[in-house]
């Protein structure tokens, strides 16, 4: 009896197991994934032989891999016009080049796909020279080869390339997160990227405003680019992701998935090869790009980046599964002590800042003693040696020393905010004298929150803990999750105390003051934030991105400061970000300053 | 009975729908959309953006426009439907037709991706890691429960109880880090973190490197830190379940038909005894699927757990929905087949 | 004695009912385990009860010259620590990340592991017992009826649940208007260091499964001889639930919740591990793991103390759970 229920147990089993493949049966779509594996057309594409067949390798020799990890979460996307994280600009700055690139030791511009430019007389338009015979390159299952067009022709990368990327980005239908940054300098495109209706226009009247972007292909190879106003910055904007050549053909074929591997097409010094999504991504060298000053031919074979969370990933560097890897600020003090791995590791500035911002309208930070109280009362340097211990640098403002126009501690070592128990309480005094209170348990709730997350609440419990010992006040403590929290800080109702970081974009300090702390900046939005104005600061910043003294421009910045985080005191600066890195001893390596690696400039000793 | 079946399937199907709209609800209440960000979008490209994904939109319609695209076969003469636009299930029909069911939509969060896509390569690795995991549950988990019942109360009793105690109450979050710790990079065993299988994968699920030691090399941590938490659940209920058969009747009767302990315990008590074994693999299976998140975070692992959790936080909606409903479809099912084997196990249970 | 005979109602209810509960404390207290168990079950809540009494520091205090302090027994068990940790007997399990003492703090955690624990199991044997029972009980349409409602809720992948609720509760209840429900909620749930959500978004998914197991087993033994004998009889449909199925379902259920707790208690943890959990700077467990499990390799006292703790703690629900079981089982009435 019993053997007969097993057996339609098990044929049930059976039948929801087929039900599963009938899920899984491949769809015709997939059978031409699987196919495409010819470019256009139906030209037999020509094999080119990348490489010499890489012999075995003998047993004391590495494999030329390096292996590298991201932050856990797969990369959004490896479209150029979309990418807003550091992973996948990082492989975009890989599979691509743009006109200028940054050094990313000396942040210097150096000619990326430009070999040259002129600046125009009025100081607001380029006109850049591209290099000729860069192709377009492609990874076709075996081997990286050039892409070719409907004739058999390889195609090269061309000025109208970058015409069309660029316009697509600010093309208002493709939702780029970062057009913004185009908005804000390039002639032309506030009109196109936030036209009004958008929908109801006509074909005629989207392609004028279209045409009226300022960025434009002479010839093949000349392409010139218009901006709003002669401000220094302008270069960087044009070396940036979202001014990439992008392949039209592939783009109006596949739609979003053009970027995929299978079909991705780039011209960088390496070749997406492999995409596990969630899981690794692979970049091997592309024999076709040519090498030039500042972006050499790669040395290294294959990049592997691995999407692991700092804890993971540096196990893994622990188990000599990986070359670089990030010390999470918990095994900071092992790593120090540790024989081997304090000789691996370099803790190098970062690009980024970390501060507080205070909702100047809500009781009790709408009092500007109140808010210079709980900035003084942050001990700053006691955080970051024993709490964060990443050997971050404690910041007296915001802007990052080290980009253009910031100040940085030699020149200015008593701009900003000095942590001071002494002047905290100082500053209490005053405030309690203006309101009239008595004791401080008469002071409204301070309400700290910040986005859910690990570091940030250790943080706010140690800075919360500081205003409690210092100020005698107990500020609650709350986290949203991200996106919640997004919506919190930029609505009506935004708590007293809150958190953002900021990383750079392009290394000067207009993308940090202004960016960040003009009303309309993403710390200081129309609704909420800061809820801050001050006509003095928008003055400033807006005179200093103009201005062509680089010492007066500093200075500028520094006033500007002056009135952010102490005279108005609208915002907490509390550190600004290093890279805790460890490397194996055999990677020749760089340290970029901008957040981005250029591994064309790494190699590794193969010999074991 | 086979009506019975039936009866329940039609009703998955209602469960179904009523996830649908309940999660639909709930995702659409809670504050922040697939497009907020930190460098906030100007309310225009957020609106063109809506607008390409219906967002903007009434709720009632966005939702019909969903349930349409799930649940309603599509047929068109389009033989090469758009590459965004594709479903579960399509099949080419004669004379140039196109048959589409099941399109969850694109993703937000990765515009390049559509929830299909997704599944196809996400789900099965969670589907690998959970199969691995039973197994290892299952053979820890009895052999600890039959010893226990066997010997209640004695020594033996205490200590197999004990380990599987021990299984269920170190968590995951601090048992997968102290593995990684002593056979990832202290002993260098295993490796730290990481999947041996990559899509495409054989009927769904099955991984091409299945015969391969790098496969399993890989599973080992991961399915033993989910494995020993459900172990414990299975040797208790084994334990529970052989005192009570123990003492009913018919054992006693076995044994006074002077039948030899072993045939008593292996033919008759433990053969009944796993009736209710059996009945809870189904939901279990379901619950380790929708419980890996934290084990694939710790380990690295590309699976649907960490992908879903993420969907969440990136108000990815037509991922959270296709999640859910793909989840509730695994429980669904094996909240059947409980229900199915409880009548054909026992007689005594009967649906009128 | 058979089963049956056993179970039939007799005129002298009140003093069968004793003696059966009676028997069942004498069976538990022959059982050492569980006896144990039940003690340790004990100390914790007077351990939480008695928190500001017990505990060496508050649980937010900080030393930050101390912080990943250990003290100088810890260093015995890891011998690697003493290269590069600040060693101090101030704290007598060391201290957390911020300096904060770790025995102070686990013992304050004790509170929100308990009531965890015990909102849960509440919630989930009450409401699914009587769900259950009444499902299983009545059969037909009713149970049909109350099973299908089960089965939508059981369908919800739970987790996925507890978060979008977390999300929306903390959310638009924020922002909720003083005086209503929302802002009243709101604020327990600020008072008790964000527990009122988590205790509410374990609380619905819990009872679930309690629900379909008491109404398996009552399914199964309704066909049984001593309730059709008690139907004969002319017993209440309400006496033959409560005084002759729950008996017999009570065992397999109480395995259920006990063997739940630490699911909960988990739920807790996993809650915490993605940033759901309490408000800082309250201490709970499950925080306290997933805060440390970060830092194993370098400062494993952070995460293996309140590990240690969980797992005592489960140890101590499991085999009372166990002891209750072998004890409440009429069917393993005289057994021993």
């Amino acid at each position: 009896m019993y053997s007969k229920k097993w057996t339609v147990i098990l044929g049930a089993l059976m039948v929801v197991s087929m039900l599963l493949s009938a899920c899984a049966t491949p769809t015709p779509e997939e059978v031409i994934i699987e196919v495409t594996k010819i470019v256009e057309g139906e030209t037999v594409v020509e094999q080119v032989v990348v490489t010499a067949t890489p012999e075995p390798p003998a047993a004391e020799m590495r494999d030329n891999v390096l292996h590298v990890s991201f932050g856990p979460g797969d990369v959004p996307t490896l479209d150029p016009s979309l990418g807003t994280d550091t992973s996948s600009i990082q492989v975009v700055e890989e599979i691509t080049v743009g006109l200028v690139r940054l050094h990313e030791e000396t942040l210097a511009i150096e000619p990326g796909m430009a070999e040259s430019w002129d600046l125009s007389d009025d100081g607001k338009t380029y006109t850049f020279h591209l290099r000729e015979g860069i192709p377009w390159v492609r990874w076709n299952g075996s081997a990286v080869e050039e892409v070719l067009d409907a004739d058999g022709n390889v195609r090269y990368v061309t000025a109208h390339d970058f015409e069309y990327g660029t316009k697509r980005t600010v093309n208002p239908e493709t939702g780029s997160g970062y057009a913004y940054v185009l908005g804000m300098t390039m002639a032309g495109v506030e009109d196109y990227l936030y036209a009004e209706n958008w929908d109801e226009l006509s074909d005629e009247e989207k392609a004028e405003l279209r045409d009226g972007v300022g960025v434009k292909a002479l010839d093949d190879y000349t392409l010139e680019m218009t901006f709003l106003t002669e401000a220094a910055y302008n270069l960087n904007i044009s070396g940036m992701w979202v001014a990439r050549a992008e392949p039209q053909w592939l783009i109006e074929e596949k739609g979003d998935r053009w970027s995929e591997p299978g079909f991705n097409q780039g011209y960088g010094p390496y070749a997406l090869k492999e995409w596990v999504h969630d899981s690794t991504m692979t970049i091997v060298a592309n024999p076709f790009w040519p090498g030039i000053e500042s972006v050499p031919q790669p040395v290294i074979k294959e990049v592997q980046f691995s999407m692991l969370d700092a804890s993971a990933a540096f196990a893994e560097y622990e188990a000599g599964n990986m070359e670089v890897a990030g010390v999470p600020s918990a095994d900071i003090d092992r790593v120090k002590a540790d024989p081997t791995l304090s000789e691996e590791l370099i803790i190098a500035p970062d690009g980024c800042a970390y501060y507080y911002g205070f909702n100047t309208e809500k009781a009790p930070v709408d009092n500007v003693h109140m808010r210079r109280a709980l900035s003084y009362a942050v001990d700053r340097l006691d955080l970051v040696e024993n709490v964060t211990k990443g050997g971050q640098e404690p910041a007296q403002w915001f802007c990052r020393p080290g980009m253009a126009g910031c100040p940085t501690m030699e020149t200015h070592p008593d701009l900003g905010i000095k942590s001071s128990a002494d002047k905290a309480k100082e500053e209490l005094a005053l405030y309690m004298e203006e309101m009239g209170y008595a004791d401080v348990s008469e002071i409204p709730e301070v309400q700290l929150m910040h986005n859910t997350s690990e570091g940030h609440k250790q943080i706010a419990e140690a800075i919360a803990e500081m205003w409690h010992e210092t100020l005698g006040i107990q500020p609650t403590v709350t986290n949203q999750e991200w996106k919640v929290y997004l919506k919190t800080i930029r609505s009506e109702d935004v708590p007293a105390v809150w958190r953002l970081g900021w990383c750079l974009d392009y290394p000067d300090a207009n993308n940090f003051t202004r960016e960040v702390f003009a009303k309309g900046g993403s710390g200081n939005p129309e609704v909420g934030g800061l809820n801050w104005l001050n006509e003095d600061f928008e003055q400033i910043v807006l005179d200093a991105a103009v201005e062509p003294d680089p010492v007066k421009r500093t200075q500028m910045y520094a006033d500007a400061e002056q009135i952010l985080v102490y005279e108005d005191a609208a915002v907490l600066p509390i550190y600004w970000y290093t890279m805790v890195n460890v490397t194996k001893p055999y990677v020749n390596r760089t340290y970029s300053n901008h957040g981005h690696d250029y591994y064309e400039k790494w190699s590794l000793e193969l010999e074991k | 009975m086979g009506r019975y079946i039936i009866q329940r399937f039609l009703w998955m199907f209602f469960v179904l729908f009523v996830i649908s709209m309940i999660t639909f609800a709930m995702m659409h209440a809670v504050p922040g959309g697939p497009f907020t960000q930190e460098k906030a979008l100007p309310p225009e490209i957020i609106a063109n953006l809506e607008k390409r994904y219906h967002l903007d939109e009434p709720y009632w319609k966005q939702y019909l426009l969903y349930i349409d695209k799930v649940m309603v076969p599509h047929i068109s003469k389009d033989a090469n439907p758009e590459m965004m636009d594709e479903a579960l299930v399509g099949i080419s029909l004669p004379g140039g037709n196109y048959l589409r069911w099941i399109n969850f939509g694109p993703s937000y969060s990765s515009r390049s991706r559509t929830v299909n896509d997704i599944f196809r390569e996400q789900l099965p690795v969670s589907i690998q890691l959970g199969i691995i995991s039973m197994a290892v549950a299952i053979t820890i988990g009895l052999p600890l429960g039959v010893i226990s019942a066997l010997k209640q109360n004695t020594i033996w009793d205490f200590l197999g109880m004990s380990v599987a105690i021990f299984g269920v109450s170190m968590p995951v979050v601090a048992m997968g880090p102290i593995l990684i710790w002593i056979f990832g990079v202290t002993l260098k065993w295993l490796p730290p973190t990481g999947w041996g299988a990559k899509p495409p994968f054989t009927l769904f699920f099955i991984p091409n490197t299945i015969g391969s030691w790098d496969f399993w090399k890989h599973t080992l941590m991961p399915a033993f830190a989910v494995g020993t938490g459900y172990s414990a659940i299975i040797a208790r209920l084994t334990r529970a379940s052989l005192l009570q058969v123990i003492h009913e009747d018919y054992i006693r009767t076995a044994r006074a038909k002077g039948l030899s302990e072993r045939v008593v315990t292996t033919r008759h008590a433990l053969r009944n005894a796993l009736i209710p074994v059996v009945t809870i693999l189904g939901p279990m299976f379901a619950g380790v699927l929708t419980g890996l998140f934290v084990v694939e975070q710790v380990f690295g692992i590309p699976g649907m757990g960490k992908y879903f959790i993420t969907s969440i936080t990136n108000r990815d909606y037509p991922v959270i929905m296709g999640a859910v409903l793909m989840y509730a479809f695994f429980l669904v099912v094996s909240n059947v087949f409980v229900d199915i084997t409880y009548a054909w196990l026992d007689p005594r249970i009967r649906y009128d | 004695m058979t089963n049956s005979e056993m179970m039939i109602p007799e005129a002298n209810d009140q003093q069968k009912e004793r003696s059966l509960w009676m028997d069942a404390l004498y069976r538990l207290a022959q059982n050492k385990a569980s006896l144990v168990g039940g003690g340790m079950v004990i100390l914790l809540v007077l351990m939480a009860l008695f928190a500001n009494y017990i505990a060496p520091y508050s649980f937010s205090e900080q030393d930050r010259q101390l912080t990943d302090a250990v003290p100088q027994w810890v260093t015995v068990v890891f011998p690697t620590i003493k290269s590069y940790a600040e060693i101090s007997d101030k704290f007598s399990l060391g201290a957390d990340y911020v300096g904060r003492d770790i025995l102070s703090r686990l013992i304050y955690g004790a509170r929100i592991s308990l009531v965890v624990a015990f909102v849960g199991a509440v919630i989930s044997l009450f409401i699914g017992t009587v769900y259950g029972l009444t499902s299983g009980f009545f059969g037909g349409k009713v149970d049909d009826l109350m099973m299908r409602f089960v089965d939508v809720m059981y369908a919800f992948p739970s987790m996925l649940m507890i978060i979008l609720m977390m999300a929306f509760f903390r959310s638009s209840f924020a922002e909720s208007e003083p005086g209503t429900l929302s802002y009243v909620m709101n604020s327990i749930d600020q008072r008790f260091g964000g527990m009122l959500f988590i205790f509410i978004g374990i609380g619905i998914t819990a009872w679930m499964g309690t629900a379909r197991l008491a109404r398996g087993q009552v399914l199964s033994l309704r066909e049984q001889e001593f309730t059709l004998a008690a139907k004969a009889l002319g017993a209440s449909n309400s006496r033959i639930i409560f005084r002759h199925l729950l008996p017999n379902v009570l065992g397999p259920l109480i395995i259920r919740v006990t063997l739940s707790i630490p699911g909960y208690i988990s739920t807790e943890a996993f809650l915490s591990f993605i940033g759901l959990g309490v408000n800082a700077p309250t201490p709970s467990w499950g925080s306290m793991i997933s805060d440390g499990a970060v830092a194993i390799r370098t400062y494993p006292h952070q995460a293996i103390f309140p590990a240690i703790a969980l797992s005592f703690t489960m140890f101590a629900f499991n085999f009372l759970g166990d002891g209750l079981r072998d004890a409440l089982d009429p069917r393993l009435r005289g057994t021993q």
